[in-house]
């Protein structure tokens, strides 16, 4: 199967069409997704300053990180479900529509910039924990993960746009 | 609402030379910016009050979290007005006109006073060793507030 028929068997599922015409699905997505943003945008930014040493210099870095690790991850998980109802609605707007694979795109950079921080400087956090600013390496992650979750941002908003 | 008539009276037409009102793309630039600020905002004023209910970062006394995030809570609000009053100012006529709109500027006032007085008052110094009786429904009532201002928000952009 093409993606392209994919994407037509997808918009005429049930799901999709219930999304698409009922009157409060949509934009009770909207509201979930939105307040998700919030959630984790929160959470991610207090993260990011901590090792920028723009916030909570006197609390242990991994202590930021670790207080909201368990909500950051319920927040990811509301915001990927929502965002992939909210392109199941109509498959067929959204595969045509050039922003929507952008925020993909960024989406997958920022994860991958997340992943590189865990599994990379991160493991060594203990040499830096009690730091009020952590070393340029880890500063450097934080700084490109703020920039991407804002360019994320930019790059959903837009997608409503085009 | 009588209000909202005088205020109506008093507004100019949308202005063609505005960027917001002439060009269709600096809209949802703009409002990109406005959602980064209330993720800023809302984000770390919930931390704040997280912190009243004792949910989170209980090893700081409340005084010195809110010392902490009080910058970049007062960041977040001036980001916000800024970039919704210019907003508003695109088509500020049809604005006032919206009940999710004023329902919004009603909500964001309460948020605004009850922050700077209550919460303020909530997460002084001199409170850290007094008992939490009232500071935790404070907590609920400015969470409740934020959540309430953003959700109104959102109803505008529904309209």
């Amino acid at each position: 199967m093409s993606f392209l028929s994919f994407c037509q068997w997808l918009g005429q599922t049930p799901l999709s069409v219930w999304l698409r015409e009922a009157a409060y699905p949509f934009p009770i997505l909207i509201i979930i997704h939105v307040m998700s943003i919030a959630l984790f945008g929160g959470v991610v930014v207090i993260g990011n300053l901590r090792v920028l040493g723009k916030t909570m210099r006197n609390v242990p870095v991994s202590q930021v990180i670790g207080q909201f690790r368990t909500w950051k991850w319920v927040a990811f998980a509301i915001l990927l479900i929502s965002g992939t109802l909210i392109a199941v609605s109509d498959p067929m707007e959204y595969r045509d529509n050039i922003m929507f694979w952008i925020s993909l795109g960024v989406l997958l950079v920022a994860g991958l910039n997340a992943a590189i921080f865990r599994y990379g400087i991160y493991r060594s956090v203990a040499a830096w924990d009690e730091a009020a600013v952590a070393p340029a390496s880890a500063r450097r992650w934080a700084g490109v993960s703020l920039f991407l979750w804002i360019a994320l941002i930019f790059a959903g908003r837009a997608t409503a746009f085009f | 609402m009588l209000l909202a008539q005088i205020i109506l009276q008093g507004l100019p037409e949308a202005i063609p030379v505005n960027p917001i009102a002439r060009w269709t793309w600096v809209f949802p630039v703009v409002e990109s910016i406005h959602i980064c600020g209330f993720t800023l905002l809302v984000g770390t004023a919930a931390i704040l009050d997280l912190r009243l209910l004792g949910l989170c970062f209980r090893q700081l006394s409340i005084s010195q979290v809110a010392k902490n995030l009080s910058p970049w809570i007062n960041m977040g609000i001036l980001i916000q007005l800024i970039t919704g009053a210019y907003l508003f100012s695109g088509d500020p006529r049809e604005y006032v006109q919206i009940a999710a709109f004023r329902t919004k500027m009603l909500l964001l006032l309460l948020a605004l006073i009850f922050h700077f007085t209550v919460i303020r008052k909530a997460t002084a110094a001199a409170q850290d060793s007094a008992s939490l009786a009232w500071r935790r429904p404070a907590a609920v009532v400015s969470l409740g507030l934020w959540v309430s201002v953003l959700l109104a928000g959102l109803w505008i952009g529904n309209l």
